[in-house]
């Protein structure tokens, strides 16, 4: 307990310097900014950003991309109000209550309470992450190659399970990322594989060009398919702060979401998704008169906004301790560490305690910087939404192709990020979800890796993944969390989850 | 996006045809060349020993089981009725690509200043409600604000206007 509290305090000492507290503002407002364009969520919003933060020591960058990173989210949850635009997958369920109330005149309390969630989430989820990073990161100490490897592949089948989608599709498109990644130059051999003589592809494909084709050029191309829909019959914004009733039937939501996010987000393979679908899922069946919502309950709202905002902070948990990313925005984040010069994994606790502490502190400061930009800025956000999307789009591209541009100073770079696009845009045409691709991608290096250290550890015996409990144990999870998502009654329930 | 995909009614000229699922039957075949196309370019790699793994077993066995998931979906859109396959509008995509492209091929070449402009007036013409006049203004202010922002606030080398043998900004 003294070690958590001193431990904080050395990462408040580090996030609350002046210089670090403006990175972090300047951070979630340029998160913001652009996360609140519709159709723009936060994997585009990072990969375009991720330029800004170059010039920046590695701890004011990494608070600079956790504000980014926040805003972005935040700037999601906003459209989802306001326009009825989601800015990604777990901002769905925000547009369900939250439109309805903003139709109905109080879109003002639903950014509000949405905020006062986020931060309380917030909150509750740093100190979370404070409090486990020291004993995972001895636990992964312990881990060697065989249970990092049966680690990630309980990691894929959690991705497998919570696509929407098709078991056999997701699937097909984890092993695709896989496949991806293996293309380049072979660690150990040296002998290049799947680079068909394109010296572009000698070093592998950087996870930015791919995340930025298959995800956000291909989320581009999708909304230039669909006439402008966008609900722009001015809503009135109305009074921000939420009233004491609201604040009661909040409460209650904004904890549990909490707890339910928290728990959610620290699940490999990407679980955050799943909470406020669950929290919201919850609220109904606990409240009184379940048909209020869908028209506008701030219960609705509270919920799954908390719920969302503590899975995309406690995500951060398998990233900092065990250096496995749990979804595509923590991949960028790898990324952008990288670029940093910093490894994440169980080491950076130990070798670099400034920069992890400091990370972690920087998370709540980040956090209160959204309540106290965010409420008072939210009259320039509804200007933005103005702009319409046939200008906002090509401002998009040039922005992301700089963006691209920049991480490696590539043109070639560019070039593979648009081919990508159009891989994007034909797989979302098959009907095939593109999220667990890119889990295969990030995963798939390090999978590789492992399971050829483990094997070479045992002799070639692949009884080494059972014979270790811990690896036995992982490999066990991941068998009954895929024969559970292939039993009737599951995959009933999953349909319903995603569709309520 | 329901979990799994709600057979579509079909018409009766539909329910005729041997392919009931044909965005499956698609994407499978897509898997398959995938599969087909990864196999053929790792022949020559070593798959080595299990002790040893060479750069070709994981690349393989991975295109294998790729391969074996298509040909599941492909028997599956035979024997179950699913998604149509839909409409494939290929002006956005191709407007889009080629604006990247140009970007690509522009940035080392004439700078930033060209391929900006480039960009946004390229991929303009992906949507039919492009005002070209409108775009110009806006594609110039958004480069001009870009260069302000990422060369001269941020300090990054990016070239900004190239002119063979008389001008490097």
């Amino acid at each position: 307990m003294t070690d958590l509290l001193a431990n904080l305090a050395l990462g408040f000492s580090t996030a609350l310097t002046l210089h670090n507290v403006g990175l972090a503002f300047i951070g979630c407002l340029v998160g913001t900014l652009i996360g609140v364009l519709p159709g723009i969520g936060p994997i585009a919003t990072i990969t375009m950003l991720l330029p800004i933060t170059f010039n920046v020591e590695p701890v004011g960058a990494l608070i600079m991309l956790a504000g980014i990173y926040y805003g972005a989210q935040y700037g999601g949850s906003t459209t989802a109000i306001l326009v009825n635009i989601p800015g990604e997958v777990t901002a769905i369920v925000t547009t369900l209550d939250g439109h309805q109330m903003a139709r109905q005149g109080r879109a003002g309390v639903a950014l509000g309470i949405a905020a006062i969630g986020s931060f309380f989430a917030g909150c509750v989820a740093t100190v979370v992450i404070a409090a486990l990073a020291a004993p995972l990161v001895k636990l992964a100490l312990l881990f060697g190659p065989a249970e990092y490897f049966s680690l990630m592949v309980l990691g894929l089948t959690f991705a497998v399970v919570l696509a929407r989608g098709s078991v056999p599709k997701a699937l097909a498109m984890i092993l695709l990322g896989l496949l991806l990644s293996t293309i380049g130059t072979d660690l150990e051999t040296g002998a290049e594989r799947l680079t068909f003589g394109v010296s572009a592809l000698t070093s592998g494909i950087d996870f930015a060009v791919l995340a930025m084709g298959v995800i956000g050029f291909a989320e581009v191309l999708k909304n230039l398919e669909a006439p402008e829909t966008r609900d722009l019959e001015k809503v009135p914004i109305g009074r921000l702060l939420p009233g004491r009733e609201d604040l009661k039937r909040a409460a209650g939501p904004i904890a549990r979401g909490t707890l339910l996010g928290t728990a959610l987000g620290i699940l490999p393979g990407n679980g955050a998704v799943l909470g406020p679908f669950a929290s919201y899922a919850l609220e109904k069946k606990l409240a009184k008169d379940p048909s209020r919502f869908g028209r506008g309950a701030i219960e609705g709202v509270a919920g799954p906004e908390s719920a969302n905002n503590a899975g995309a902070q406690s995500s951060f948990i398998p990233l900092l301790t065990l250096g496995i990313p749990p979804n595509a925005v923590m991949a960028l984040m790898v990324g952008a560490m990288t670029i940093h010069g910093i490894v994440p994994g169980p080491l950076v606790m130990t070798k670099n305690p400034t920069l992890f502490w400091g990370m972690i502190a920087s998370m709540w400061v980040g956090n209160l910087m959204l309540l106290i930009i965010n409420l008072p800025l939210v009259g320039i956000w509804v200007k933005l939404l103005d702009v319409p999307y046939r200008l906002m789009y090509p401002a998009i591209l040039v922005f992301s192709c700089i963006g691209i541009y920049s991480v490696n100073n590539s043109a070639s770079d560019v070039m593979l990020t648009g081919v990508f696009a159009l891989v994007g845009y034909a797989l979302l045409k098959l009907g095939f979800e593109t999220a667990p691709l890119l889990l295969g991608y990030v995963l798939g290096r390090l999978m590789e890796e492992n399971l050829r250290r483990a094997l070479l550890i045992a002799r070639g015996h692949f009884t080494t993944f059972v014979e270790r409990p811990v690896s036995a144990g992982l490999l066990g999870g991941a068998l009954i969390v895929l024969a559970a998502a292939i039993l009737p009654a599951v995959r009933k329930r999953r349909a319903e989850v995603f569709t309520e | 996006m329901a979990g799994e995909t709600e057979p579509i009614p079909a018409s009766p000229a539909e329910r005729r045809s041997v392919i009931r699922a044909p965005q499956n039957f698609v994407a499978g075949l897509a898997l398959l060349a995938i599969a087909a196309i990864a196999l053929g370019a790792t022949t020559d790699l070593g798959s080595g020993r299990f002790y040893a793994v060479g750069p070709g077993l994981l690349p393989r066995g991975i295109a294998t089981l790729l391969g074996i998931l298509g040909l599941g979906l492909v028997v599956g859109s035979l024997l179950k009725d699913g998604e149509p396959l839909g409409r494939w509008p290929l002006r956005g995509p191709l407007f889009m690509f080629l604006a990247v492209a140009a970007f690509a091929l522009s940035i080392r070449t004439v700078g930033l200043a060209v391929a900006g402009p480039l960009v946004a007036m390229i991929s303009g013409a992906a949507s039919p409600e492009t005002r070209p006049k409108e775009l110009l203004v806006f594609a110039i202010v958004v480069t001009a604000l870009s260069i302000g922002l990422f060369r001269y606030v941020l300090n990054l080398p990016i070239p900004i206007l190239i002119i063979p043998g008389i001008l490097v900004l």
